[in-house]
């Protein structure tokens, strides 16, 4: 497994960096892999005697390898945005450790803290019944309330500002689909007209923002934790960015995380959550603006089953989820091609 | 092969629900056989036994059929001989030929969208539109025809490890 090593020579690996970052020798226990994920490799990582006490704790490590989705990884993105959100109004585990040092631990790399609940996917089996009214009521008014406190987040002065790159609310969307478009090309296995056609489109209808935002850049059912009914944190923070709004509340509707249903990840009705979100957004929500983002999103999940192809394709990665996130292209253009037509 | 590939592809499917994933706790690796089922069953819907293979044994018979009729020709034994098929027989395309044909008209596609653009102008009332809708005609039934080829996606039992 590339540099990584198997289990138990990555757990000797964490001990050894884990005791030198708290000055004591530290245990850490059997490592335990989760299967939700599709880019980062996820670990649960026990850990003895991190606080100096006899109580062990229970991080989380991220792992971005070689070979992964999205490669090559930096761990600076995420650390970044969990920093800027820190003590604020949106739910997000601490972050504790990053480096993209590979002789660390073998990969670019986060330690966050564990947070309690489990993450509802946004995919369902054939037959699987909607989730019960009252738990997904308050589970989408907690959805949207989180979505609007990051985009009110006065990220200037926060350690995210780093990565504006010379941002604009004239600029954000055209920088956006330039950024996708490189990445098309780089991970695109055979020609694809309509993902063209459509970041032709795209540029040719690029909005100005409401405002420049930090955009989660993945926000959907399945990164989030929940505990009876609470959202406890939200998680995966890899392609955090600053933006517009309009891009989150995009790709947090796309019809492939309703779950067979019409609402917004499985969660939320759009009208009341567009007019939650506006409200608390402090911006009204734009029809032509969130149609267009809808698209970008369409693109950009098409570029992830494109890189998840090629990263089976090369050898690089086993995962058998791979080959069958990229059977999705096509799914992804149709409904880019659909949204741009106004079909949906 | 005796059995059809669709039958197989059933089999593998039904052996991993049945006879592996009800043994199997850890959910990651549970997730990975999900995975190979989501992809068996794309197989069942767009592949099928090589054509090269099958082709390559139907020469060999289609050869010995025709030297067993050519030893005979002309002899009394010929006409009692049973009615035996004849060539040609179809050309093997190899799917690498296939796929480069289909993909070098995707890039001409492409190319001519380029070439509308700076175009356009130039060109009489109503003919940008029409070369575009041509145009869009192929990409739609390109992905349109591969969404008529794809099973259910398996995402919700890959990521979680458990089928519901």
């Amino acid at each position: 497994m590339s540099g990584i090593g198997d289990d138990a020579t990555l757990a000797r690996r964490i001990a050894a960096y884990l005791s030198q970052q708290v000055e004591r020798n530290v245990h850490v226990g059997t490592l335990r892999r989760f299967p939700v994920g599709f880019s980062w490799l996820t670990y649960a990582v026990p850990v003895g005697n991190l606080r100096g006490d006899a109580d062990p704790q229970e991080l989380i490590l991220r792992l971005g390898p070689d070979y992964g989705l999205f490669a090559p990884y930096s761990s600076r993105p995420e650390m970044l945005a969990l920093r800027s959100l820190e003590g604020g109004d949106v739910p997000v585990p601490r972050a504790y450790w990053a480096s993209d040092d590979e002789s660390i631990l073998g990969a670019p790399f986060l330690f966050v803290e564990k947070a309690s609940g489990s993450a509802l996917v946004p995919w369902v089996s054939a037959d699987e019944p909607g989730l019960e009214e009252g738990y997904r009521k308050r589970l989408a008014e907690q959805f949207v309330d989180a979505l609007a406190a990051l985009h009110r987040v006065a990220w200037q002065q926060k350690p995210i500002a780093d990565i504006a790159h010379g941002i604009t609310a004239e600029n954000a969307a055209l920088m956006n689909v330039e950024h996708w478009e490189a990445r098309i090309a780089r991970w695109a296995m055979r020609p694809y007209p309509l993902a063209h056609w459509g970041i032709r489109w795209l540029k040719a209808h690029a909005p100005v923002a409401p405002r420049v935002a930090i955009v989660h850049g993945d926000y959907r059912t399945g990164n989030f934790l929940e505990e009876g009914g609470r959202i406890t944190a939200i998680l995966d923070w890899e392609l955090a960015h600053l933006g517009d709004p309009h891009e989150d509340l995009g790709w947090a509707s796309l019809p492939m995380y309703r779950g067979g249903t019409k609402l917004i990840s499985r969660l939320a009705e759009p009208e009341s959550f567009y007019a939650r979100y506006s409200e608390q957004a402090g911006f009204e929500v734009s029809t032509a603006s969130l149609r267009y983002y809808q698209a970008l999103a369409l693109l950009k999940l098409a570029a992830t089953h494109m890189a998840a192809a090629r990263s089976f394709e090369e050898g690089r990665f086993d995962d058998m989820r791979m080959p069958a996130m990229g059977s999705q292209v096509a799914v992804c253009l149709r409904q880019l091609e659909k949204t741009i037509d106004g079909e949906s | 092969m005796n059995n059809s590939f669709a039958r197989l592809i059933d089999g593998m499917c039904a052996t991993l629900r049945g006879e592996v994933l009800t043994r199997l706790d850890d959910d990651f690796a549970r997730g990975q056989v999900y995975g190979v089922i989501n992809v068996l069953n794309t197989f069942k819907v767009r592949a099928d036994w090589s054509a090269a293979l099958l082709l390559g044994q139907i020469r060999v018979q289609q050869a010995a059929l025709d030297r067993v009729a050519e030893l005979l020709r002309g002899s009394s034994a010929a006409s009692t001989l049973p009615p035996l098929p004849q060539g040609p027989l179809p050309a093997s395309t190899p799917i690498a030929e296939l796929l480069a044909l289909r993909d070098e008209r995707n890039d001409a596609i492409d190319a001519l969208l380029h070439w509308l653009d700076a175009e356009r102008e130039r060109l009489a009332p109503g003919t940008g539109a029409k070369f575009e809708q041509h145009l869009r005609d192929a990409m739609h039934e390109e992905v349109a025809s591969e969404l008529r080829h794809a099973p259910r996606p398996l995402f919700a039992e890959m990521s979680s490890g458990r089928e519901s």
